[in-house]
């Protein structure tokens, strides 16, 4: 395998009195996709939100494509080409696909001292980039409110893959979509990674995890418990890593294993 | 994966008749057309078509169609301004105050006045986004401060709240006629000359026709629809209004400058004010504490007749247009066609139920919200 | 989209109800003789409802079609434009005042120069009135009414007052406490408030002043809008009968207060006189021809607690 695209070395991170992360340390490969999963509080958001820039780590180091990093704020992040999706998304219901896909950066046409937003050609990629993706849309104008939680989803991930992300930061995608949904953004993870994208995937459902992930890292109460690779590790260890261990065995037992 | 896939069975074909309908200006579009055909048949014989007629209603929507401007872009871009009348009130007793009272040259009050105006709509601004504070609130402090200052400045100075003379402090000035003259006088003349629009019977303008040119409040009202419809859905800019109105967190996290584009529509909004200010002194020639009393409300009311969304991220700059032109043509058609004058705001009512009840609905075809 | 659309309809049905009734009623008498009274009060000012009644009765009485019309808000500006309104529908008479004279005096000049005719009332001066055209003045003026209740103040022994203005955008009201300053022979100075129109506010602007300047003899109020809830301010403070009050203008609480002596004379322009009367003139001089040869004068007069019962009687609603 090659060099990691990016290295998290010993991250803490504390507000505080509250330690947040207590020196959390992960890799990330190009096109691989690489689960983080926990369960709630356990620091995954303090975690991606250190990677993507929006908050400095109070100790450790960020090694990205070799260099040490030190983000300002998330737009160097986001130039340097570390996108995140937020589970909240950023994409605005009341506006088309097209005007969505290319907000904040807007391609534009020079009329003499005007400069135009270049509809054509924001529509004709929008289109095509959807296409790409698995979806098809009624038309470019179509407003991002018509659309499903996964296909938005899709929408949000494929404008940050067409503006250059090198590391793809999915934050809890899955978490509120049905079955089927579910499939076409796993689908869609598929594709990214296949690209040479490394996707880092945030999750609290080891099924979801297990569907396409690479390798696994759970966190717990702001440690790390251990990377897996695919194929080291089965469902019911992750899932008992995740929750803790022992009390979790436990209650998984009165409920006949079905968690 | 195969389109059949995707394709979701329950989503019906729209056709194209309703995909064109289903835009923030159809509650304009159908309201204007209401409008016209209502007045058509029961004023018709008053004089409200004829020359001088149709130049009342089209100047009233014009003043309005200014106003309405400013405020649609900056409703889209999430924010009200309420101090818009006031605004109107100051910047004409300031044109008064300093080109009158004080005798600067016309085209530098106006300079001064512009300058003055647009930065209290930047300082509206940049306190609604530093605090986070409701615009509303801001800007109806604004409506109190600018009001005060409004009676204040005139009767410290001149002891009264109307000051004249400003058409003849403008006489001759390069830059006053921007706002105040009129365009196409010859055309005019010649249709008063074959008859097609009356003439003076009588005085010292006997033989001029009674309508003797477009003011250039219409040049400015139809230049600024223009501008702003451009700069909405033809510009880049325009992106970032409908974004930062849309969802001002998710537009910040795409890049855009969502402080800066909020400003930008506050300075905006004030120089239609002023430029609303400026026309009218200049045609009135006097600059009196009250005006624009309650013009904020208008703006809005024209706006949200337009189809934008009083919540922001959506609209129409010709849907507000529109908007204006219903108001102006309700308020004076009501006149011609004999109404008893209070009932104006009955039908005020009416029409803003019956618009915005209609744009709730395009838009829930529009955005899927069920 | 059907549903919507069937919705507008009946909404317009709605809307065109009262406007259908309206129209008719304004047809009804069968004559052609078409006046507009034009007014520069705003919706909230009770005052002009006596104008109101005096036009429609004229309306009645001369059988001519009679329409009231003014700016909700009291926009002169918005009042310029009614008058262009009414220019053209082509009526056969306007009626106006002249409440600024820059900003109207166009719009009422180009009336006059189609052929319509024009009288001025209530605002403005006769010689503003002869400037715009008009075929004559009907009012009282303002700064001559002032002075003769200033002289008569004087004669009582006021020696210092407050002029309450509710209308402080409107130059010729201003002019009754200018000529009350000068019938006293005192500078007029900061002793006139903008009281604002809202009755709360004029009340402790009021209170407020006179606390602050308790060496006031006498107050002056321009009209029952800041009559009225002067009254109560007097009242609460427990100097009504002591302190010199005068007013412009009547209505019910001014009369109940004269009749009270907490008010000691109210100058009655006769508003009544100003609408009905133009309709009258205007009436008569496009069917016979004929017009008097001057203004018309409606007031000053004075009222006081004698030879109250008529205007008691009708105070609010022709007085």
């Amino acid at each position: 395998m090659a060099d990691p695209i990016i290295q998290m070395k010993n991250i803490e991170k504390h507000f505080g009195s509250v330690i947040a992360l207590a020196g959390v340390s992960v890799d990330v490969f190009p096109g691989e996709c690489h689960c983080l999963l926990g369960d709630n509080g356990a620091g995954k958001s303090t975690f991606i939100k250190t990677m993507s820039g929006v908050h400095k780590p109070t100790a450790g180091e960020i090694v990205f494509e070799g260099k040490p990093l030190d983000f300002g704020d998330p737009r160097d992040a986001i130039a340097a080409g570390i996108a995140t999706v937020h589970q909240h998304l950023g994409m605005i219901p009341l506006m088309s696909v097209a005007r969505n896909f290319f907000m904040g950066n807007e391609p534009v046409k020079k009329f003499g001292p005007f400069k135009a937003f270049d509809h054509e050609y924001a529509n004709k990629v929008a289109m095509a980039e959807m296409k790409q993706m698995g979806i098809n849309l009624r038309g470019p104008d179509q407003a991002v409110g018509t659309l499903s939680g996964g296909e938005r989803q899709t929408v949000a991930i494929a404008r940050a893959v067409h503006f250059g992300a090198k590391v793809l930061i999915l934050d809890e995608p899955t978490s509120a979509l049905g079955v089927r949904q579910t499939a076409n953004v796993l689908a869609t993870i598929d594709k990214v990674r296949k690209q040479g994208i490394a996707v880092v995937f945030i999750t609290h459902n080891v099924r979801h995890a297990m569907a396409v992930g690479d390798r696994f890292t759970v966190l717990n109460r702001g440690q790390t418990l251990g990377t897996a690779a695919r194929g080291e590790i089965t469902p019911e260890a992750l899932q008992d890593l995740m929750a803790g261990g022992q009390e979790m065995a436990q209650l998984e037992g009165s409920l006949g294993g079905t968690v | 994966m195969s389109d059949v896939q995707n394709t979701d069975e329950r989503i019906k074909e729209t056709s194209r008749l309703r995909q064109a309908l289903i835009r923030p200006e159809l509650g304009g579009m159908v309201g204007t057309v209401a409008v016209f055909v209502f007045f058509a048949l029961f004023a018709f014989d008053s004089g409200m078509f004829n020359a001088q007629g149709v130049m009342n209603w089209s100047v009233v929507s014009a003043q309005f169609m200014i106003i309405a401007v400013g405020a649609c872009l900056l409703m889209i871009a999430g924010e009200f301004d309420l101090s818009v009348g006031s605004m109107i009130g100051f910047a004409g007793m300031m044109v008064a105050i300093f080109g009158v009272t004080f005798g600067v040259p016309m085209w530098l009050t106006i300079i001064i006045t512009f300058v003055v105006c647009v930065g209290f709509g930047a300082l509206n601004g940049y306190i609604v986004v530093k605090t986070g504070l409701p615009s509303f609130i801001v800007t109806l402090a604004t409506l109190f401060i600018l009001r005060g200052f409004t009676i204040f400045f005139p009767q410290t100075i001149e002891r009264k709240t109307i000051i004249g003379g400003i058409r003849e402090a403008a006489e001759g000035d390069w830059l006053a006629p921007l706002f105040g003259a009129k365009i196409g006088k010859p055309v005019f003349q010649w249709l008063g000359d074959i008859g097609v629009i009356d003439t003076f019977q009588r005085g010292n303008r006997l033989g001029e026709p009674v309508v003797d040119g477009i003011p250039m409040l219409m040049v400015w009202a139809i230049g600024l629809v223009i501008f702003g419809h451009w700069l909405l859905t033809r510009s880049r800019f325009g992106n970032w209004i409908f974004a930062a109105g849309g969802d001002a967190d998710a537009a910040r996290n795409s890049g855009v400058p969502v402080n800066a584009v909020k400003i930008k529509m506050f300075m905006f909004t004030a120089f239609c004010a002023t430029v609303f200010a400026v026309c009218q002194v200049m045609e009135f020639g006097s600059a009196g504490a009250d005006r624009g009393l309650l013009k904020e409300f208008e703006a809005i009311i024209a706006v949200v007749i337009g189809g934008a969304l009083l919540t922001g991220g959506y609209g129409s700059v010709i849907g507000a247009a529109l908007g204006a032109l219903i108001f102006g043509v309700v308020q004076q058609g009501l006149f011609f066609a004999g109404v008893e004058s209070s009932l104006f705001r009955v039908f005020l009512g009416v029409i803003l139920l019956a618009a915005v009840i209609l744009n709730t609905y395009i838009r829930r075809i529009i955005t899927g919200e069920r | 989209m059907k549903s919507t659309m069937s919705k507008l309809f009946a909404t317009a049905a709605i809307v065109a109800a009262p406007f259908a009734a309206t129209t008719a009623l304004a047809d009804g008498h069968g004559d052609d003789l078409t006046y507009i009274l034009v007014s520069h009060a705003p919706d909230s000012d009770s005052w002009w409802n006596t104008v109101k009644n005096g036009i429609a009765l004229a309306g009645e009485q001369m059988g001519v079609n009679v329409e009231y019309r003014n700016p909700p808000t009291g926009d002169l500006a918005d009042m310029a434009r009614i008058i262009e309104q009414a220019a053209a529908s082509q009526p056969d008479g306007i009626i106006t005042t002249l409440a600024d004279f820059d900003v109207l005096s166009g719009p009422v000049a180009d009336a006059v120069d189609q052929g319509i005719d024009v009288i001025i009332m209530n605002s403005g001066t006769p010689e503003q009135a002869r400037e715009v055209g008009a075929l004559m003045y009907v009012g009282q003026p303002e700064y001559d009414a002032g002075y003769a209740a200033g002289l008569r103040a004087k004669d009582d022994g006021v020696g210092s007052f407050v002029c309450v203005n509710h209308a402080i955008s409107n130059v010729t009201v201003a002019e009754r406490c200018v000529g009350f300053a000068d019938g006293l022979g005192i500078e007029l100075g900061d002793s006139m408030i903008d009281s604002g129109q809202d009755p709360a506010e004029v009340k402790n602007r009021v209170i407020a002043y006179l606390n602050a300047n308790p060496e006031t003899d006498a107050i002056l109020t321009i009209g029952p809008t800041s009559a009225d809830p002067t009254i109560l301010a007097v009242e609460e403070m427990g100097i009504a009968g002591d302190i010199y009050f005068g007013t412009f203008d009547l209505g019910d609480n001014i009369v109940q207060a004269i009749k009270d002596g907490t008010i000691q004379w109210g100058i009655d322009q006769q508003p009544f006189l100003q609408s009905y009367l133009p309709v009258v003139v205007l009436a008569n001089y496009d069917r016979y021809g004929v017009l008097p040869g001057n203004n018309i004068n409606s007031g000053p007069g004075f009222v006081t607690a004698d030879a109250l019962e008529k205007v008691e009687e009708f105070a609010g609603e022709f007085r």
